[in-house]
């Protein structure tokens, strides 16, 4: 009896394909979901927290679809130079919204010829994400600083709010063999974000992430170094 | 932001309305005035033949029918769109060129959905000021202007625009390659690595081994490349080229079989590994492959006649006469008066009515296949002709076998790789070495006429030495290394006697029929760059 889907290889092709057809209903959804706000000038609560949960949703499976492809080793990084700002800007548009909607006030400190080498669409999705957390924290504003630290290219994400609770603060990020502290939307944001960066390679060093609550403006900090 | 896009005739390609919509907003929302829906990859061949796009924004999947990256690449096949267009390929899932199978088009950027009027301003903005930066060296390579390009590159290269510069190494040392300046290639993809371990400039050092005959050498690093690097599909490519150059059509077949699990939709590289598992005798794995070539066919530029008489054939080596029959039908309905389509067709006919007994049917093909090939010339494809050859000496007609064989070798007398076919189809009906005595002999005349014509040349007879090289083009037509001599002469000519137009004309001539015969492109960049700078010396004297 051939039940079980796994037995003939079939099922990491339909989990893609599920997961691929999820994401096609769930983008006219966020669409629809937009073009209605728009009608009514984006008065809606409701209709803005739909948004903000379709987009959400959009995340995961992305998040889901490229570490399924990490461990069928179907995935390797497209590494090219590119100016941090890009990147750093890309994840700020996709949350632009977001950022707009609460009325956040957004600084970023990078120099315009800032270069780096990275696989340019995961760190930007993958900061995003981390963004995406920031914006829901923070009370007013976000500070993000991209600079060089022994021999590393840091960007960091700041904000003024609460913080990051004490069981992240305590976990090894780059221990991806210990999971006890992904839970969560943040929990998944940053491992998947610990797991890119450990996937940059370069002259015997890897990528990393490390948080801790000590921001300039008083809240959480979230820092990604890029060998 | 001050770009506007304003003034940009634009493209849209979605089958869903709703996203459609949402994207032809977002294009009004920042200022566009022409902007074009379609809503299938037929429609967006038509638009595009129409008239022409700045900006194409191309959903991947379409529905029925073709998808964006098929779009794409009957786009830049037929020429509608050129170096100023930015195709953007939109997808659902976080896409790159491996998932999708790209072999030889890559679109100017990808974009998941869902995205925002501000990320698509920020990327159309990108690739714009990257398109303009670059503007004048696409335009001159776009008209075949390689000394220009290079030129071009060069002063870029000066002028120390720090974002730029890694891109403009990259295509410095790509168009070195192309001018067969391997020194200059190598010297930059070291100053690159020295750097930063980065996959292309590793694959260049890689690619100039092999172009320099290092075959071996570049296997062992193309092998560690794909190591390393997964996903690298042009890596696999350049594997398989590499072992077919050694005749290992085994690791041809594995390389490929290795790529097409990662990314089964390229239809280039399905018809590649069918050919090396026909060749392999692997009929099962080459009957797969070619029934996706097929089908991947349906929807593609890069179909062609050849996939559905590959696949009767194999039928018919499996017995399968019914099947085979029946691809040829499907065959003649797909291409109609399609004279190569005829031809394969009945070759394979005559092959398959014969296996079922049928001598009248076969013969009957037969004729008819021999009929085509005679009118067809050197325009049928040789390895057709080779099949011709094969079902004559099967069929008895000796004389009508050794007549195509004849010109076969005389036009392809210095292809290696073509004589190993021709060697192989010998030894599979039981005729090993039959052309062997042919091949020698055809080899020593033309050596006998490149010692003579280099000789005359030598001699500063540049007339009697292209005279005898017309001579011996009558007889090996085709031949790239008489052209590539011609060529040498004539443009030594010109550095020492004057210059005339009747003789630019003649090098012009020489250059593209290299470039049809397959010339590698690197023997003859260096012959192209040696003819810019004395056409530049000329006009500067003039």
């Amino acid at each position: 009896m051939q039940t079980n889907p796994k037995s003939n290889g079939l099922f990491p092709t339909i989990l893609a394909s599920t997961v691929h057809d999820i994401k096609n209903s769930l983008g006219t959804l966020l669409e629809l979901v937009r073009q209605t706000a728009a009608k009514q000038d984006g008065q809606s609560a409701e209709l803005n927290q739909l948004e903000f949960e379709a987009a959400r949703i959009n995340h995961s499976l992305m998040q889901l679809l490229v570490m399924y492809k990490v461990d069928s080793q179907k995935f390797s990084l497209d590494i090219e130079e590119c100016p941090v700002i890009e990147i750093v800007d890309e994840a700020i548009h996709q949350q632009a919204r977001l950022a707009g909607l609460h009325n956040i006030d957004l600084q970023v400190d990078c120099a315009a010829d800032e270069m780096c080498y990275c696989d340019n669409a995961i760190i930007s999705n993958s900061l995003a994400a981390v963004l995406n957390n920031a914006l829901r924290y923070t009370h007013k504003t976000i500070l993000i600083v991209v600079a060089e630290e022994d021999g590393y290219l840091t960007i960091a994400i700041e904000d003024d709010g609460e913080g990051y609770p004490p069981h992240f603060l305590g976990a090894d990020l780059n221990d991806t063999a210990e999971l006890d502290w992904v839970s969560g939307n943040t929990g998944l944001g940053l491992y998947f974000v610990s797991v890119m960066a450990g996937l940059h390679k370069n002259a015997g060093k890897s990528g990393f992430v490390q948080i801790d609550n000590e921001s300039r403006l008083g809240g959480a900090r979230f820092k990604l170094f890029l060998p | 932001m001050s770009f506007s896009l304003a003034g940009k005739s634009i493209l849209i390609v979605e089958d869903n309305p709703v996203f459609r919509k949402a994207m032809r907003d977002m294009l009004y929302s920042l200022q566009a005035v022409t902007v074009v829906e379609a809503d299938n990859g037929i429609a967006a061949i038509n638009a595009m033949s129409k008239s022409s796009f700045d900006i194409v924004l191309c959903d991947y999947n379409l529905g029925v029918g073709k998808n964006g990256q098929q779009v794409l690449e009957e786009a830049r096949h037929r020429n509608l769109i050129d170096y100023r267009c930015v195709f953007v390929l939109i997808s659902a899932e976080q896409t790159t060129s491996a998932v999708l199978g790209v072999m030889d088009s890559k679109p100017d950027e990808y974009l998941t959905k869902p995205f925002n009027a501000q990320q698509l301003m920020s990327r159309l903005t990108r690739n714009f000021a990257r398109k303009e930066f670059m503007a004048s060296i696409d335009k001159a390579l776009a008209g075949g202007d390689l000394s220009k390009a290079i030129q071009l590159c060069d002063a870029l290269l000066l002028s120390a625009d720090k974002k730029m510069h890694l891109h403009l190494l990259k295509m410095r040392a790509e168009l070195a390659i192309s001018a067969g300046d391997f020194d200059k290639a190598r010297q930059i993809y070291h100053e690159v690595l020295e750097h930063r371990e980065l996959p292309w400039a590793r694959l260049g050092l890689g690619v100039i081994d092999f172009q320099n005959n290092n075959i071996e050498q570049a296997i062992a690093g193309f092998q560690s490349l794909v190591a390393d690097n997964p996903m690298l599909m042009e890596c696999y490519d350049w594997l398989g080229k590499a072992y077919e150059a050694l005749d290992q059509y085994n690791d041809v077949e594995s390389v490929l079989q290795q790529a097409l699990q990662l990314s089964p939709q390229s239809i280039l590289r399905q018809k590649k590994l069918a050919e090396a598992a026909d060749k392999n005798g692997n009929l099962e794995t080459a009957e797969k492959a070619y029934k996706s070539v097929v089908k991947l066919g349906k929807h593609s530029v890069h179909r062609a006649c050849s996939d559905f008489s590959g696949l009767a054939k194999l039928y018919a080596k499996t017995n399968a006469a019914d099947e085979a029959l029946k691809t040829l039908e499907e065959m003649r309905k797909e291409y109609a008066n399609h004279p190569e389509a005829e031809l394969r067709a009945s070759t394979v006919e005559a092959d398959v009515y014969k296996t079922l007994g049928n001598e009248e049917l076969s013969q009957k093909a037969l004729l008819k296949a021999v009929d085509i090939c005679g009118r067809m010339g050197n325009k049928a494809p040789r390895d057709l002709q080779l099949e011709v050859v094969k079902t004559c000496f099967l069929s008895d007609e000796h004389d009508k076998a050794e007549e195509i064989l004849y010109d076969l070798i005389h036009a392809h007398i210095d292809d290696e790789q073509f004589l190993n076919d021709l060697r192989r189809m010998q030894s599979g009906i039981g005729m090993d070495n039959h052309s062997e005595i042919l091949i020698q002999k055809t080899k020593q005349a033309l050596i006998a006429t490149n010692n003579k014509g280099v000789a005359l040349y030598k001699q500063g007879k540049f007339a009697e030495a292209l005279a005898l090289f017309e001579q011996a083009i009558l007889t090996m037509p085709d031949n790239k290394t008489i052209i590539v001599n011609m060529l040498k002469i004539m443009i030594h000519d010109l550095k020492v006697n004057e210059f005339c137009e009747e003789k630019n004309q003649r090098i012009k001539a020489l250059i593209n029929k290299a470039k049809q015969i397959g010339v590698d492109q690197h023997k003859l960049g260096i012959l192209q760059m040696e003819y810019a700078k004395l056409r530049q010396s000329q006009t500067a004297k003039a």
